[in-house]
């Protein structure tokens, strides 16, 4: 019997570091200190796994199942790269390696998820800390849009309301809960203070915050929301000696999208006139901040970009994967990591399907039985090392603590073949 | 003026991207030249005269040129992109980045444009006779300045955020325009004939730009604060040179309103104006 400890945990943005894992034989036995979505993701990692690679549903040698994948992708004249969020950094970077060398498109999660926040950060800034600092520091946690208990299970517990820091000794009680959101959620009911906003008005809310930390009393109700209850909460703000806003897709998908994100950097940035504010985006699967960095430092760009020309080009709307199968754009798709077909809309799904489409995957998906080609890997974090981002942009060491299931390989090492037979194909052209 | 024509053959179905559809890259050139100019599509790169006939005699300088195409081109991108001088004409749609980044010239479309027509346009004329998508005139994903200069005149209607980060220049949209026109504005002036769309002007910093809506608006940010109705002068004279050089007669019905005036955006300081026209 094995105890693997400090494991990261492959599953939400908090890539909570504390798990226990007991192996015995090849066999995980036990998840300590994990929540129900981690222990469940551990415990049954080896169920509903795909044994063999399939080409167009006939079982096949990986050799061939690698050669089909290569042709289509080669041959094609928009070749679309998509998922890379919830596998490690070194598979992300191989993805993009494919993107570039096929004259494609890489695309990751984030596009329908905090794509929006990214194109406000880039827009207007950022201001941020690491979640350490927030279990330390802040004595104002806002959760707006955001709901943990229901997407990151111990984010309360280990980062943001009951933990004791340096200077927050009495934990919960030393900290003031603000929820905003369109209605009541586990969230609400452990905050000091539910904010109850009209549903696509939380653009008119961050803006009327804003002003109201600048100086300005606001004399109306906005999106719902009692005057007074503003102005309180702007001074409130104002008088923390460090405040966060933790924001989840209630803000990033809701109307306004980038334009509330955009405000709401705003409202922080404005803040920071008076007292250390921060905001940190509430990342859903576990490597997407990692998808968006690993992209960045190799193309400049952290999702939709387009190689077609040579050179990297950034345009989500245009490029992003859901945008192009909807026009039916792609010629063939690799999928990495990730469950388009059960996500997406159904035009950009049933695009998938018309098209050679292959996926790099662990589990029998609504993808996989879509695509032409499927090969199967080992789960990163669990059979593979790896590196992945956290929701603050922390870098942390994924664990292996079993040998890949029916021998498989890692993403990694299959996009390297993908990557090698392609570059062959290419230059025999 | 020297005048080529380009009509479409079967155009592929994949999005085409022309940039080299401006008078300044056929100016100058044989139209052999011209026919062998590079498009591209997906990751290929295929020849102008590939997917257009090309007729007609080109010019010595783009300033006496005249592009004229005829045809649909809605999946045609960057038509007249960065076009300094000259004319071009395309008698149907465009797809996107239609006269984006253009610096002179007039680009004229009889059609409707995708999205990011006129993006970071720096000067000259855009004329849309159908509707705009979004981001008509916008800066680009993290650019902090979109318009610098130059005109866009839109017939019908325009889709979210046009004249985005706007720094200088005048959008002028006979339609409606939808949610967040002239967000981020710092200099500028857009004219809307249609209705506008909520979150008008949000974030705007002002620097003297100003929205002026004469068929009504959805809603006014909290953060606009209402200070007056009065009769401006100055707006007087552009109406006046909207209606008697650009050619939009509905500018000549307001010359004597009168607007109720709204400052802000409040939370970022700004003295943007927006003016809207008293029934």
């Amino acid at each position: 019997m094995a105890v693997f400890t400090d494991v990261v945990c492959p599953f939400c943005g908090c890539l909570c570091d504390d798990l226990e894992i007991t192996v015995k034989g090849n066999e995980i036995k036990g998840a300590k200190n994990a929540c129900a979505i981690s222990r469940s993701k551990f415990m049954s990692h080896r169920e509903n796994r795909i044994m063999t690679p399939t080409v167009k549903g006939k079982e096949a040698s990986l050799e061939e199942a690698v050669e089909a994948a290569a042709k289509a992708l080669a041959s094609a004249k928009r070749p679309l790269v998509y998922g890379l969020s919830s596998t490690e950094c070194g598979a992300i970077a191989r993805c993009v390696e494919l993107a570039e060398i096929t004259g494609g498109v890489v695309d990751n999660t984030s596009s329908v998820c905090h794509g929006p926040t990214i194109l406000a950060l880039q827009q207007v800034g950022e201001s941020k800390a690491s979640l350490g600092e927030v279990k330390n520091r802040a004595d104002l946690v806002a959760f707006w849009g955001s709901n943990p208990p229901a997407a990151h299970i111990r984010h309360f517990a280990r980062y943001s309301v009951t933990p004791k820091g340096l200077y927050v000794p009495e934990g919960r009680k030393g900290r003031y809960v603000v929820n905003v959101d369109v209605r009541e959620t586990p969230t609400s009911r452990v905050a000091d203070q539910f904010i109850k906003v009209d549903h696509g008005g939380d653009f008119e809310l961050l803006l009327a915050l804003r002003a109201a930390v600048r100086g300005t009393e606001i004399t109306e109700d906005v999106s719902g929301v009692p005057a007074e209850e503003i102005n309180a909460l702007a001074k409130r703000m104002k008088e923390a000696k460090m405040g966060i806003v933790f924001f989840g897709l209630g803000l990033t998908q809701s109307d306004g999208r980038h334009m509330n994100i955009d405000a709401a950097v705003g409202l922080v940035a404005e803040l920071n006139h008076h007292t250390k504010f921060v905001l940190t985006p509430m990342r859903g699967h576990y490597n997407v901040a990692g998808a968006n960095t690993v992209t960045t430092w190799q193309s400049g760009y952290p999702y939709a970009v387009d190689f077609a020309r040579g050179y990297p080009r950034y345009n989500p709307g245009e490029y992003s994967a859901v945008d192009m199968l909807a026009k039916g754009e792609p010629d063939a798709a690799i999928i990495v990591a990730s469950d388009p077909a059960a996500t997406f809309p159904a035009d950009a799904a049933k695009h998938l399907a018309r098209i050679p489409t292959i996926t790099l995957e662990q589990k029998v998906t609504p993808t996989t039985m879509l695509s032409e080609v499927v090969i199967p890997v080992a789960t990163a974090g669990i059979e593979v090392e790896g590196t992945a981002y956290r929701m603050d942009g922390f870098s942390l060491r994924l664990s292996k603590v079993v040998e890949p299931h029916g021998g498989v390989k890692s993403d990694r090492e299959v996009l390297d073949m993908i990557v090698e037979r392609v570059k062959a194909l290419k230059e025999d052209a | 003026m020297k005048e080529l024509m380009l009509t479409p053959k079967k155009l592929p179905d994949l999005p085409l991207e022309a940039e080299a559809i401006t008078p300044d890259s056929v100016a100058g050139k044989t139209l052999k030249e011209v026919k062998s100019l590079p498009v591209y599509v997906g990751n290929t790169v295929q020849k102008l005269g590939d997917y257009f006939d090309v007729k007609g005699e080109t010019a010595e300088t783009p300033s006496d040129q005249l592009v004229a195409i005829q045809g649909e081109c809605g999946n045609v991108k960057y038509i007249g992109a960065g076009m300094t001088a000259g004319r071009l004409i395309v008698e149907g749609c465009v797809g996107m980045h239609a006269g984006a980044e253009m610096e002179g010239g007039e680009l004229s479309i009889t059609g409707s444009a995708s999205n990011w027509a006129g993006a970071e346009m720096k000067g000259g004329l855009l004329r849309i006779q159908g509707d705009a998508g979004h981001q008509l005139g916008a800066a680009y994903r993290g650019s902090p300045e979109g318009m610098t200069g130059g005109v866009i005149v839109v017939g019908g209607d325009v889709g979210l955020e046009a004249g985005a980060f706007m720094r200088r220049g005048m959008l002028i949209i006979q339609g409606d325009a939808d949610s967040f026109l002239g967000v981020h504005m710092n200099g500028g002036e857009i004219f809307v004939f249609g209705n506008v769309a909520r979150r008008l002007g949000a974030e705007a910093k002002g620097n003297g730009g100003f929205i002026a809506c004469f068929g009504g608006v959805e809603s006014i940010l909290p953060t606009y604060v209402y200070d007056t109705t009065f009769r401006p002068d100055f707006l007087k004279l552009y109406l006046r040179q909207l209606r008697d050089q650009l050619g939009v007669e509905a500018a000549g019905e307001y010359l004597d309103a009168s607007f109720r005036r709204y400052r802000g955006d409040i939370a970022v300081g700004g003295t943007a104006e927006i003016l809207i026209a008293e029934p």
